[in-house]
């Protein structure tokens, strides 16, 4: 498989906070997910990612090149969403891509045009007149439209209506599928995005906490509700997560392979079931257990 | 008692709550008498609202599993065993359906699943 962007032990101090030896991997035409509360360092960690802030210590390759000797077209190969895009408020949606288009190689008006329309966005309103969902959807038009290989998207449905954001979401996965383009996103809510991402990273704290594939999460992450005192112990102390209820707990593991035998008697008597895991569950335990 | 409920479940919160309650009874985890944990009790240990509870308690009562007493609670009604037993016998057939037909599929007939579950029965 092939390796569109490979980071390894990425830091960066800040006065009041750093990233902290952050490395990811994303595979060509996969869609990666970003996850942390906020200030865990993701908007810092995509800067990074999409070139728009330096690189002080640890390595980044991004579609086989580092920023630092990268030929001018590399920026054109990526499509970066920042958290808060920023435009010219008493400009037209339409001047911006007259803006834009001598910046890209591969620009694309026809498509813009089309996904303008397709956000309802419309191009003749000044900047300063759209809602903040509306400049989100005007931005990531504009990264959608210049034949980037790689799009690295902060946060990409805040503000978004559900019907918006569950055709962004729809749009995401079929470039993906199409196999040529990559998608990373970050956000602090798992909101529909934990449905497209089929690679999971986790930032807390500056830090990488979790690494893992969306079919290991489903496969590891389970919710365990039992009976008190229907499980061995020693399963019961490695819970990532336990609630304690007067009428029966839930405790969350992080490895159920390994635990599968010993729960076995007390899931086949009926003292004990399994309970699906939701993102928001797993990224809560770290949260809270940290 | 055991009552956990799972946002996840496709059953609405209350209808969990009378399954659960209903299991307890027919394992004999609560016999007739028992007192049941009030409303608020349940409401709180459960995180869902009292009127989530109450309309559960209120359908154990139509549907005889318990009985209130002013003032004094909800009890375990004294159920008929055969009561259960025909609840049960219900749940046992709507799964052996699924389990049936799954398994056709695969040319295991119900004569095969019948001696599965007499070999579980003698382990």
């Amino acid at each position: 498989m092939d390796t569109v962007l490979e980071a390894t032990d990425l830091t960066k101090h800040y006065e009041d906070f750093s990233l902290r030896g952050a490395s990811l991997t994303v595979r060509k035409g996969s869609v990666s997910g970003i996850f942390g509360p906020n200030a865990a360092g993701k908007s810092t960690l995509l800067r990074m990612l999409a070139g728009q802030t330096p690189v002080p210590d640890g390595t980044l390759r991004v579609l086989g090149q580092s920023y630092a000797d990268a030929d001018r077209d590399l920026k054109n190969r990526i499509g970066y969403v920042p958290q808060e895009p920023v435009f010219y408020e008493n400009r037209t949606v339409e001047w911006h891509a007259r803006f834009a288009a001598p910046c890209f190689a591969r620009w694309d008006g026809a498509a813009f045009h089309r996904l303008l329309e397709d956000f309802r966005v419309n191009p003749l309103k000044k900047v300063k007149h759209l809602s903040g969902g509306q400049k989100k959807l005007l931005s990531l038009a504009l990264a959608f439209s210049h034949g980037a290989e790689l799009l690295i998207l902060d946060e990409p449905t805040a503000g978004l209506d559900i019907v918006h954001r569950r055709s962004l979401l729809d749009r995401l996965r079929a470039l993906a599928n199409a196999g040529d383009t990559t998608v990373v996103v970050a956000s602090h809510i798992t909101d529909g995005l934990d449905e497209i991402a089929e690679d999971i990273t986790f930032l807390h704290d500056g830090r990488v906490v979790l690494r893992e594939s969306a079919d290991d999460l489903a496969t590891n992450w389970k919710w365990v509700i039992y009976k008190d005192g229907s499980i061995d112990r020693a399963v019961e102390e490695r819970f990532a997560s336990v609630r304690r209820q007067p009428f029966g707990s839930r405790g969350l593991t992080g490895d159920f392979p390994a635990v599968r035998e010993a729960l076995a008697p007390a899931l086949a008597s009926g003292d004990a079931r399994l309970d699906h895991a939701s993102l928001e569950d797993i990224l809560l335990s770290f949260i809270k257990g940290a | 008692m055991f009552v956990v409920l799972s946002p996840t479940h496709p059953d609405p919160m209350y209808k969990q709550v009378t399954d659960q309650i209903k299991d307890a009874i027919a394992s004999g985890d609560l016999k007739p008498n028992d007192r049941l944990p009030s409303v608020r009790e349940l409401s709180e240990a459960l995180n869902v609202s009292a009127i989530t509870i109450k309309r559960a308690y209120q359908d154990l009562e139509t549907d005889g599993f318990i009985l209130t007493r002013a003032g004094m609670g909800s009890f375990v009604a004294p159920v008929e065993r055969d009561a259960l037993r025909e609840r049960k016998l219900a749940e046992v057939q709507e799964e052996l359906r699924r389990l049936v037909r799954s398994s056709t599929k695969f040319g295991i007939s119900a004569g095969d699943i019948a001696r599965l579950a007499r070999q579980i029965e003698g382990d």
